[in-house]
């Protein structure tokens, strides 16, 4: 089976490999599995305070359709909107890679994983702004202390 | 008739090796092709029907992960197939830190150390889910089957790391 260019160069030359401060209130983490195949993905956004997503890093364990897929979704989302970045489909990814039928799942996971980083960081920003009055107590704590 | 009642032995998480290997042979023995030479051709069919069930029923028995998979298939715990993603932070993240130590090992010894570490796991949590079987508590028997399934595949994927390794040193000695 022959595989695309644009899916070696991802798999070759991966983009953006590496991790985020998961405990960072501008960062979502994004982990999800397949476990029919065993892979592992994390993808992890920064937001910057324009609501733009300056930074993006991934992390896989899988097969090379699992990492290209996880090399461009983090590509793609760099300088777009949480509510654009959320728009990108599976079927997006597995196009513009070509990915072979049998490795579309793996372009499920790069999905998935986007739109759960996008639903952390929505969870962490409605954390913050739901008690901005307990916020501001453990704030002035840490600065007593 | 599920793999169980195919093979004659007792639906259980922790079948004697050597009871599943006496009843299959038995059972192969009696639906071999050779012994429906010259008879007709409904028997002819009947019989490598019934030796393909009998290797697939085996097949998935004898493993340990896959005869409880197939077990808490019976019960009623499905499991993702293919394409079908999960979300448990807690597993993943065992997944993914046991991934990126696997990663990190850069000696036979390394490899090995994870791997056995891994397979005590997989040992203890195989061990496990006969309580959880027991109980009938099917989220955590679909948890614990989906951790042994990480397990595996984290023991597939030390064996072929170790295997690059080994094949490297060779040829910087060799």
């Amino acid at each position: 089976m022959a595989y695309s260019e644009k899916l070696i160069d991802h798999y070759e030359n991966p983009r953006n490999i590496g991790s985020l401060d998961k405990n960072a209130e501008d960062v979502g983490t994004g982990l999800v599995g397949a476990p029919a195949c065993g892979d592992v993905m994390k993808l992890q956004i920064k937001v910057g305070a324009d609501g733009l997503i300056e930074d993006a890093k991934f992390k896989t364990f899988g097969c090379g359709s699992a990492i290209a897929s996880s090399s461009l979704v983090t590509e793609w989302v760099k300088g777009k909107t949480i509510d654009e970045a959320e728009t990108i489909k599976n079927t997006d990814i597995a196009k513009h890679l070509a990915l072979p039928p049998v490795k579309i799942h793996c372009s499920v996971l790069a999905e998935d994983a986007i739109k759960a980083a996008i639903a952390d960081y929505r969870a962490k920003a409605a954390q913050k702004f739901a008690k901005p009055d307990d916020n501001e107590v453990e704030r002035q704590e840490a600065v007593a202390e | 008739m599920d793999h169980f009642a195919r093979l004659g032995v007792p639906a259980a998480l922790d079948l004697e090796p050597a009871v599943l290997d006496k009843a299959y042979f038995a059972l192969q023995r009696r639906w071999h092709p050779d012994r429906f030479v010259g008879k007709p051709a409904e028997e002819r069919a009947r019989a490598s029907t019934e030796a393909a069930a009998l290797n697939d029923a085996y097949r998935t028995l004898k493993d340990p992960l896959a005869r409880a998979v197939y077990l808490a298939g019976l019960k009623g715990v499905e499991l993702p197939g293919d394409g079908k993603t999960i979300d448990d932070p807690e597993l993943l993240m065992e997944a993914m830190e046991s991934r990126e130590a696997l990663h990190d090992a850069t000696t036979i010894e390394a490899i090995d150390s994870l791997a056995d570490q891994a397979r005590q796991q997989s040992q203890q949590a195989l061990t496990a889910l006969g309580s959880l079987f027991l109980r009938d508590d099917k989220p955590a028997i679909r948890k614990a089957l989906l951790r042994l399934r990480y397990l595996d595949k984290f023991a597939e994927e030390a064996q072929g790391r170790r295997a690059n390794l080994v094949k490297k040193v060779g040829i910087a000695n060799g």
